[in-house]
């Protein structure tokens, strides 16, 4: 059973971690979850990015969720936004694109381009 | 939607598009009634009688920077809960929110799944980090009544500011409502 001691743990491992390296937002991750992004598996792009996030123990990345733009047959999309770089927006998204994505952009700073449907604002 | 649970996040989208700041999501799974009643309750902007009916209008969205001027969320999870022998009802008032109900005749032949709750669950609490969630699930069988609430305020109280999206944190949301969904039966197919 998960108690709120548990997360007293959690904290102050952060906040260890967070005096030696900061605590700042490096990469923010927005997913459409439009009724047509869910219709097309948006909460399982999601759920990834959540997972790769924990397995990979990444702590400078935020994820959230977000309505529809108007991209409907492109759905799922996803936006990367990382401060002083232009907006990227993901199309057509998986679970194993949602893999290479972290791998390649969020960890090792190539942008996937056979994926992306829109750059900038 | 192939699922209630992908319906259930659906709605909860609605209600965070409404500008709610907090979010009660009830799951029963009640066998001595043969229900299954979903209620998502908001306080959000709410909306007037006639934006209320047209909400449950296909032909109608909220969203009118939008090309696409139709809007299939509500109208398919009502459609969907008729088919089951169940009904389906949203009251409103504008400035206080919004309460749907959607209930399903939990052994109809046409009852759609509940899906992957833990998943819809998951995202909505990590995605939408300034909006508070009262989760409650219920299980009901004959002399049996097994429940589970989980409430993001405390937790993100305790956390100060350690943002949702910390791996631990995560992890522990994840087990927690994990181990409510089991408690209460939630995975029933």
């Amino acid at each position: 059973m998960k108690t709120l001691a548990d997360l007293k743990k959690i904290r102050e491992k952060a906040q260890e971690e967070m005096k030696l390296r900061g605590s700042s937002v490096r990469i923010k991750i927005v997913v459409g979850m439009g009724t047509s992004g869910i219709a097309m598996g948006a909460r399982e792009v999601m759920k990834t990015f959540l997972e790769e996030i924990s397995n990979r123990n990444l702590t400078d990345v935020l994820v959230t969720q977000t309505g529809e733009k108007g991209l409907s047959s492109l759905e799922p999309v996803v936006d990367l936004i990382e401060e002083g770089k232009p907006k990227v927006t993901y199309g057509n998204m998986t679970p194993d694109k949602v893999r290479k994505v972290v791998v390649e952009h969020i960890v090792n700073g190539r942008i996937v381009s056979d994926y992306v449907v829109a750059t900038g604002n | 939607m192939q699922d209630i649970s992908l319906h259930l996040l659906d709605i909860i989208e609605n209600s965070v598009r409404a500008t709610a700041k907090n979010i009660k999501v009830r799951v029963i799974n009640d066998h001595k009634q043969n229900l299954l009643r979903i209620i998502v309750e908001d306080d959000g902007v709410g909306m007037d009688t006639g934006t209320l009916e047209m909400a449950q209008n296909p032909f109608y969205t909220s969203k009118e920077k939008r090309a696409k001027k139709v809007g299939l969320g509500i109208p398919l999870f009502k459609q969907n809960a008729e088919l089951a022998n169940g009904s389906f009802n949203m009251t409103s008032e504008p400035g206080f929110g919004t309460v749907l109900t959607a209930d399903f005749e939990l052994d109809h032949i046409d009852r759609m799944p509940l899906g992957n709750l833990k998943d819809t669950l998951l995202g909505v609490i990590i995605g939408h980090p300034d909006v508070d969630f009262q989760i409650t699930l219920l299980f009901r069988e004959k002399g049996r009544e097994q429940s589970f609430h989980f409430s993001t305020a405390a937790i993100k109280e305790e956390l100060g500011d350690i943002p949702l999206t910390y791996p631990d944190v995560i992890e522990y949301i994840d087990q927690s409502l994990q181990e409510g969904i089991q408690n209460t039966n939630m995975e029933v197919v």
